[in-house]
């Protein structure tokens, strides 16, 4: 690459750790054990393989034996299980888990073939971008000798589908067909990805230490040949970004490349951003730019950010942009109208009603502001983390606990959780003694227990 | 009492139908089937919280004795199929084998919530020496349209399993279940009765508590013996001596003060915190829309305002919670609502 295209890209591109050498290496875990993450990847690939080979061939004579004879006679053929095939890799944004199979596979001379919640967006590409590579080694592979591949099935959850479980039964299937091992990677747990969290391992991988994370961020400014970068600003840098090494690295970026002088704390608080970095720019354009309804379709229509995400994008951040209660509420008529009209596009399929809804969600939400909007200061963009299921549903330890009480006192699972444990908080709250004696009679254990503990811990 | 049960609503649950407390022409009706061995569907209505499921459980047991267990069964209607049930549901669905006519070649799906919680029971053959075995619907109305799915099976199955559906009101419940059911009202215990069980618990439990106390924790918990008996052993625990203070005091602790704080915050006009509240009150609680409006609902009718005031108000609840049945993210509709209450306020 050529000097001039180098220092266009952004660091966190540049500085992409190209072999596992160049890696601060994350701790991770496995079923709640320390692992060796970069061992434990290697193996798996390794194991992969040769485990494949040894299935391939073993079928093969399988095939020839059942082509010879009939239908009662034939064998079965073998499978490899699928968490020899697939693994996860679950942690939050920026410690490297993309990087890692990247790097990897560098090391062993492998190819990648990613998708990522940004290039798939149906369940229908996802099949034809993977299920055909991954069944059959092409026969431009034979003859060319190409190399193997890992496929890595990236921002999992992020991708189009996982909501409403489509994509989880293709994934299955894939693994179930691959001729090359998969590792997925995912920033948290979801509910819907459950039945992949049943079949194959997930490694859990912490956020980076501040040591290993000021390492490359000394070994970039060297490379950079900056020097006016004090030792204080560095490690603001590195407290305030949680163990993200991307954010770590952009921010410095950021505060490199801008003039200098104004290089303080303020500054660097002031950089915010996220791996969806394209809809935070959507959202603070919509609010403090915007300022006729036109423009906000061309926002909207131009970002090929889904509408269906959008919407709550906007739902979640209208509190940090429209300060004034006046016009909070007119921003909320104009999306609760929205939101009804859509739901009714879904429900009946009223399909001509879409363009309200774009007008009402985005412009009529943004133009909502009618005092001087404040663009001093940075507002944060926050993700809409909030997601009620508009169901019933228990967590595993909720479950666990009231079939216990079930076993002593009939009661049902919705009165148990906004009735009898709501008494039961208050009733441990008044003393350890009864705080034990309570849990000894549900013969609840350390976990279960911790349900009694006030709601302000939770 | 070998067993000393730290949590006193267990503890003083009534081991047979003796022992509820008050309800005697319930019970005697009760008695009667028992001596009869027979029943016929019954329909049991009367206010939260008062004991219905309790006579009902213990009916049940006295009625099938020593073949109680795998006679019996409850099902709560208003807790939703978990996931993996209502996958079971889709993958029992069956093809109609009948080759002519409507049904010919068509899918036939029962309601998930019956085919996976009622069906089973009720058509499996009652075990041992009882003339029939014994289902138990809670909270009957919830199951709206899924009720017209009890139809036939109450005649069909009828005379291996009877059911004791159980409900607030009879308003919820369609005419074709009432004209199947004998209707038995459960009134609330009255408080004389009351006031007996209470004064026993408390010579059992050594505290002193005095009548007109006792009135109060009758009026205050509105005849619900739970709430009742968990107030009375919170109380206590600070004091052997029961007083009236306290049980208000107390009393407050369980009332959902946070929906107050709730509307408080909104009338302050910190929209913010406000919705803050609310998800975290929804997620702990796992209250649905649905539940969270009603709430604001009945707490807004205990605030001190003016009718035009109260008036207002609750057209924007119902309104929001008209809104939550046609959106698709009811997060929208409830941040919608508090964002009026937090407006709208300033002008009351
Ligand atoms: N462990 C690491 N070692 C070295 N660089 C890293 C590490 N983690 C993140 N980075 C830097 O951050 C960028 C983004 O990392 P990435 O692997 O995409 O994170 P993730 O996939 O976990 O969100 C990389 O290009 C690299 O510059
Ligand atoms: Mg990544």
């Amino acid at each position: 690459m050529s000097e001039s295209v180098l220092n266009k890209m952004p660091w966190v591109e540049k500085y992409r750790p190209k072999s596992m050498s160049e890696m601060a290496l994350p701790s991770a875990k496995l079923k709640g054990h320390k692992i060796e993450l970069a061992e434990e990847l290697r193996k798996f690939i390794k194991t992969f393989f040769r485990e494949k080979r040894a299935i391939n061939q073993k079928n093969q004579s399988i095939k020839s034996f059942n082509r010879l004879h009939g239908e009662k006679e034939q064998k079965k053929l073998f499978k490899l299980s699928q968490d020899r095939v697939a693994i996860l890799l679950e942690g939050p944004p920026g410690v490297g888990k993309t990087s890692i199979v990247y790097a990897l596979a560098n090391d062993l001379n492998l190819d990648v073939i990613e998708t990522n919640a940004s290039d798939v967006r149906t369940k229908k590409s996802l099949e034809s971008k993977l299920t055909e590579t991954v069944k059959t080694r092409g026969i431009m592979d034979y003859l060319t000798q190409s190399k193997d591949k890992i496929i890595l099935i990236d921002e999992i959850d992020g991708l189009y589908g996982v909501a409403d479980k489509g994509a989880v039964p293709t994934i299955l299937t894939i693994i179930d067909t691959t001729q090359f091992p998969i590792i997925m990677c995912s920033n948290e747990y979801k509910q819907s990805l459950q039945p992949l969290y049943n079949k194959i391992h997930k490694l859990e991988i912490n956020p980076l230490s501040s040591d290993e994370t000021l390492r490359i961020i000394k070994q970039i400014l060297k490379k950079e040949k900056i020097t006016n970068v004090q030792e204080g600003i560095i490690n603001s840098i590195i407290e305030k970004n949680h163990g993200d090494l991307r954010g770590m690295i952009n921010d410095l970026q950021g505060i490199s490349q801008g003039s200098i002088g104004k290089l303080n704390s303020e500054l660097i608080n002031s950089l915010h951003r996220d791996s969806t970095e394209e809809i935070f720019m959507v959202i603070r354009d919509l609010f403090e730019e915007v300022s006729t309804l036109k423009q906000a379709k061309v926002l909207t229509n131009k970002s090929d950010v889904d509408y269906n995400f959008l919407y709550k994008w906007v739902n979640e951040n209208i509190p940090s942009f429209i300060k004034l209660n006046s016009e909070l509420v007119v921003a909320y008529e104009n999306l609760s109208i929205a939101d009804q009209i859509f739901g009714r596009i879904q429900k009946n399929q009223y399909w001509s009603t879409l363009p309200y809804f774009y007008d009402l969600f985005a412009g009529g939400v943004t133009l909502a502001q009618k005092s001087k909007r404040d663009n001093h200061g940075f507002k944060k963009v926050s993700f809409p983390r909030y997601r009620s299921t508009g169901m019933f549903s228990l967590t595993a330890n909720e479950r666990l606990v009231v079939e216990k009480i079930n076993k002593k006192y009939e009661i049902s699972e919705i009165e148990a959780i906004q009735d009898f444990l709501p008494f039961l908080r208050v009733l441990s709250g008044t003393s350890r003694k009864q705080l034990k004696l309570v849990s000894d009679w549900l013969e609840l254990d350390a976990t279960e227990k911790k349900i009694l503990k006030s709601d302000s811990e939770k | 009492m070998t067993e000393n049960i730290p949590i006193w609503r267990i503890k003083y649950l009534p081991k047979s139908l003796d022992e509820v407390c008050g309800r005697s022409k319930v019970k005697n009706r009760l008695k009667e089937y028992i001596k009869s061995e027979n029943f016929p569907h019954l329909l049991l209505l009367g206010s939260e919280g008062i004991g219905k499921k309790t006579i009902a459980k213990l009916f049940c047991q006295e009625f099938l004795g020593s073949f109680y267990e795998p006679n019996f069964k409850i099902v709560y209607a208003d807790v939703p199929l978990t996931s993996e049930e209502r996958a079971k549901a889709r993958s029992e669905a069956h093809y109609s084998t009948s080759k002519i006519g409507r049904l010919a070649g068509k899918t036939i799906t029962t309601p998930a919530f019956i085919h996976v919680k009622i069906k089973p029971f009720v058509s499996i053959k009652a075990m041992g020496d009882v003339p029939f075995k014994i289902l138990i619907v809670k909270n009957f109305e919830t199951l709206g349209s899924n009720q017209q799915g009890f139809r036939r099976l109450m005649e069909s199955f009828g005379s291996n399993c009877r059911m004791i559906l159980i409900s607030h009101n009879t308003s919820g419940i369609i005419d074709p279940i009432k004209s199947r059911c004998q209707l038995i009202m459960v009134p609330p215990v009255d408080i004389e009765e009351f006031k007996i069980m209470i004064a026993t618990i408390a010579k059992n439990e050594n505290l002193t508590i005095d009548n007109e106390t006792i009135e109060h924790l009758y009026k205050i918990t509105k005849g619900k013996i739970a709430k009742a008996i968990d107030l009375l052993q919170i109380t206590s625990i600070s004091d052997n001596n029961v007083k009236i203070d306290n049980l208000y005091e107390n009393s407050m602790v369980f009332q959902n003060n946070l929906i107050r704080s709730l509307l408080l915050m909104t009338f302050k006009g910190q929209f913010h915190k406000a919705r803050e509240l609310s998800r975290k009150i929804q997620s702990n609680y796992k209250y649905s829309v649905q539940d969270l409006f009603l709430l604001l609902y009945n707490e807004l009718s205990k605030l001190p305002l003016s009718t035009y005031s109260l008036s207002l108000l609750i057209n924007m609840i119902a309104d929001a919670d008209f809104r939550a049945i046609d959106g698709r993210d009811s997060d929208i509709q409830i941040s919608s609502l508090l964002s009026k209450l937090c407006y709208y306020s300033e002008f009351l």
